[in-house]
């Protein structure tokens, strides 16, 4: 560890945003005295839609949404968990435009199948700020008031530097991707791609993908089992990591691994040497 | 199969094959554009009889493009079924390119985006890298998200491009990117994925875009300003995008303000200049803080600095927005545009003071006609109207009636006898240049 404060550490923003744009870092973005007043006075109501509230990384994020709104006498009036189903997020915003709610905080699952009930959702008059990404063609302004992310480009660009020491030259490198037209997944998959084809073109590349949490510990045996020689794999977040990582132990294999969102299973294992080499997370200021 | 219906029919008949590629040609695109979808509204509107609208529609149906959709509002009697365009027959590939970015995406026919993406990268790198780079993203982008095959590629460049004089021509990039000269960059991307290929300048698309989809929508005249390193305009009037003699309409930053280009003097890099000189000098305390921490400067922390009340930030963004709106209010007496969209990195990140400058210049030299209902606004759609806009190129390309003519009949535009030709000739240059040189060889 070092002794610098988050500040001096943070690493320069590599992706883009849903619109091509520049972000903007999260601690540079304040509430004048004068807002907060207001906000305290006006005491809104919050829910939170989120694709999962089982994993560490929604745990922190919750945790975080809920505490900061609690500075500003915001209540958290309801927190979803939609387990990854498209229609459980379509009824569960649907039904928010109608409820007593100032605002939503959302993290769309999935594209096109989700924009139209988040659009409805500002329609209705409530105020929608979004995790992670935003289905193509809504607009900031129009159809939601902004986004919230982490770099999702550099996390993938850090896990395929990572993961570049462990593979041999001219070896060959595994991505466990996520079967789902999904933002987020795709940008760290394709900065994945481009660190390695920049850096290391000697490595091949070879994906298998899965749908369903459940499905990436066969997806990454089966990747083990198509490409002799393997030498690592980059595995797109950190739940269907370790599951792979337990898969691939119950077969008696190890293999590097490197992965994105601190969660404490990854941390634990990387943590006793296990296969998690690297994991790439952002610091929550 | 469809293919070998027309043909017969046409038998014995040459005359009647236009006439049927004409017709269909009519139909598909009252159905595309909503005009017209049941078949008595079609046989209304087309004028043709209802035996040849039957047929023709049985064609389209046949070859994919069209499909019965749901029962429209009944007149009396039976409600009438109503035509549908399949936009999902094909996909549009389009990309803009930038000075510091690129953008990708995947449309459908109907010009909407289903999936985009942006990354940082360099123009100056060079064409075969941003060429490699856009089809290894087109590759991936069409493998994972499972979308039909392209039909065509729109492509948005920063600079003007210039008129092409056919169809299927593609046009030289070396009046837009100086250090591309002689790069065929569009013959090779077209030949890469096999479909025709559309330019126009990132201005143009962007402005495409945001009359399609953004702060223009349904509006028929509107101006669109890209406020980036360089600084044009976009002009959309009366439903049309003016392209100008050569194509270069709309390149504003070479107004002269004083004895500069106005590019010079409020263009996104002299922006940046002029904030580290307040940084380094202490006029400019959030900015002098900015540039300890990062070790530089943008313009995206001047207007950073202007949204937190830094004064110097205010002040030189405030007048740069005047400075384009000078430059802007002519244009505005000119073709009295309903709205005036702002857009590029220094509208994006120069937020309410550098529009408060335009509104000012342009509010204040506009006759009062012109500036009553005159909305002066941000882009929303920030480099995404690249995207949209060049789909909506593709789009109307590919069905202007001559155009869909020719490949209606075969089912899709790649099969256009006059792409293949220039898709045959494309691939012996091609093949030309790279076969090893004839003669002595030094050892």
């Amino acid at each position: 560890m070092n002794s610098k404060t988050p500040g001096d550490t943070a690493m320069s923003i590599a992706g883009l945003g849903p619109h091509g744009e520049r972000a903007v870092p999260a601690d540079q973005i304040q509430l004048t005295p004068a807002d907060a007043a207001q906000a305290l006075t006006r005491r809104f109501s919050v829910a939170l839609v989120l694709h999962t509230t089982t994993s560490d990384w929604s745990k922190q994020e919750l945790a975080g949404i809920a505490a900061t709104l609690g500075l500003y006498s915001a209540a958290l009036v309801e927190v979803v968990d939609c387990n990854f189903d498209v229609d459980l997020q379509v009824a569960a915003l649907t039904r928010l435009a109608r409820e007593p709610v100032d605002a939503v905080i959302s993290i769309p699952i999935g594209n096109a199948r989700v924009a139209a009930a988040h659009r409805d959702l500002t329609l209705s008059g409530r105020k929608l700020v979004l995790l992670d990404n935003a289905p193509t063609g809504m607009l900031p302004g129009t159809d939601y008031a902004s986004v919230v992310s982490t770099d999702n480009f550099g996390l993938g660009q850090s896990c395929a530097a990572m993961l570049s020491a462990h593979i041999p030259p001219n070896g060959a490198a595994g991505i466990l991707g996520y079967g789902i037209d999904f933002f987020a997944t795709h940008e760290r998959e394709i900065a994945f791609r481009k660190w390695m084809g920049s850096h290391r073109p000697d490595v091949t590349l070879v994906r298998e993908r899965f749908a369903e949490l459940e499905g990436a510990g066969p997806a990454a045996l089966e990747m083990v089992q198509k490409t002799p020689g393997l030498s690592g794999i980059f595995a797109v977040w950190d739940v269907p990591a370790m599951k792979a990582v337990r898969a691939l132990a119950q077969n008696g294999i190890e293999l590097p691994f490197t992965t994105v969102d601190l969660g404490n299973e990854v941390a634990l294992d990387m943590a006793r040497r296990g296969m998690i080499k690297g994991i790439g997370a952002q610091f929550a200021v | 199969m469809a293919q070998e219906k027309a043909t017969l029919r046409s038998v014995g008949r040459p005359r009647s094959v236009d006439a049927a590629q004409a017709s269909l040609a009519l139909l598909l695109n009252l159905v595309r554009t909503g005009a017209a979808t049941t078949r008595q509204e079609l046989e209304r509107r087309s004028e043709l009889g209802r035996a040849v609208v039957a047929d023709r529609l049985a064609t389209m149906i046949e070859l994919g493009l069209l499909k019965e959709g749901e029962l429209g509002q009944a007149t009396g009697g039976r409600a009438p079924r109503q035509m549908q365009f399949r936009q999902d027959a094909g996909s549009l590939l389009v990309s803009a390119i930038d000075q510091s970015s690129i953008a990708l995406g995947i449309a459908d026919l109907n010009g909407q985006l289903l999936v985009e993406h942006h990354e940082a990268a360099q123009l100056d790198s060079g064409p075969e890298v941003i060429l490699d780079r856009l089809a290894t993203i087109f590759d991936w982008l069409l493998r994972e998200t499972e979308k039909p095959a392209p039909w065509g590629i729109g492509l948005a460049l920063p600079g003007p491009i210039e008129k092409p004089p056919t169809d299927f021509e593609t046009v030289p990039v070396l009046q837009t990117v100086q250090t591309w000269q002689g790069f065929p960059f569009l013959e090779r991307l077209s030949m890469r994925f096999g479909v025709p290929i559309f330019a126009r300048s990132g201005v143009q698309t962007m402005t495409m875009g945001e009359a399609k989809s953004g702060g223009g929508r349904g509006l028929s005249d509107i101006i669109y300003v890209k406020l980036g390193r360089s600084i044009s305009a976009g002009l959309i009037s009366e439903g049309r995008l003016h392209r100008g003699a050569q194509g270069a309409a709309g390149m504003i930053g070479h107004s002269r303000v004083g004895e500069d280009l106005l590019e010079a003097v409020a263009g996104a890099d002299v922006i940046a200049r002029e904030g580290m000189a307040a940084a380094e000098d202490g006029r400019s305390p959030y900015l002098a803080q900015a540039l300890a921490r990062q070790g530089e400067l943008s313009v995206v922390d001047i207007g950073h600095a202007a949204q937190l009340g830094d004064l110097f930030c205010v002040d030189l963004l405030g007048r740069c927005g005047r400075m384009v709106g000078e430059a802007l209010a002519p244009l505005t007496n000119l073709v009295n545009p309903a709205l005036i969209v702002v857009g590029g990195v220094v509208a994006e990140s120069g937020g309410d003071s550098l529009l408060a400058g335009i509104r000012e210049a342009v509010y204040r030299q506009s006759h009062p006609m012109v500036s009553r209902d005159l909305q002066i606004i941000r882009s929303q759609m920030g480099a995404s109207s690249g995207l949209v806009g060049a789909a909506q190129v593709v789009v109307e390309e590919l069905f202007a009636p001559a155009t869909l003519q020719g490949w209606i009949g075969l089912g899709s535009p790649v099969r256009h006898p006059d792409f293949q030709k220039r898709l045959e000739r494309m691939s012996a240059s091609a093949a030309a240049e790279a076969a090893p040189p004839a003669g002595r060889v030094a050892p």
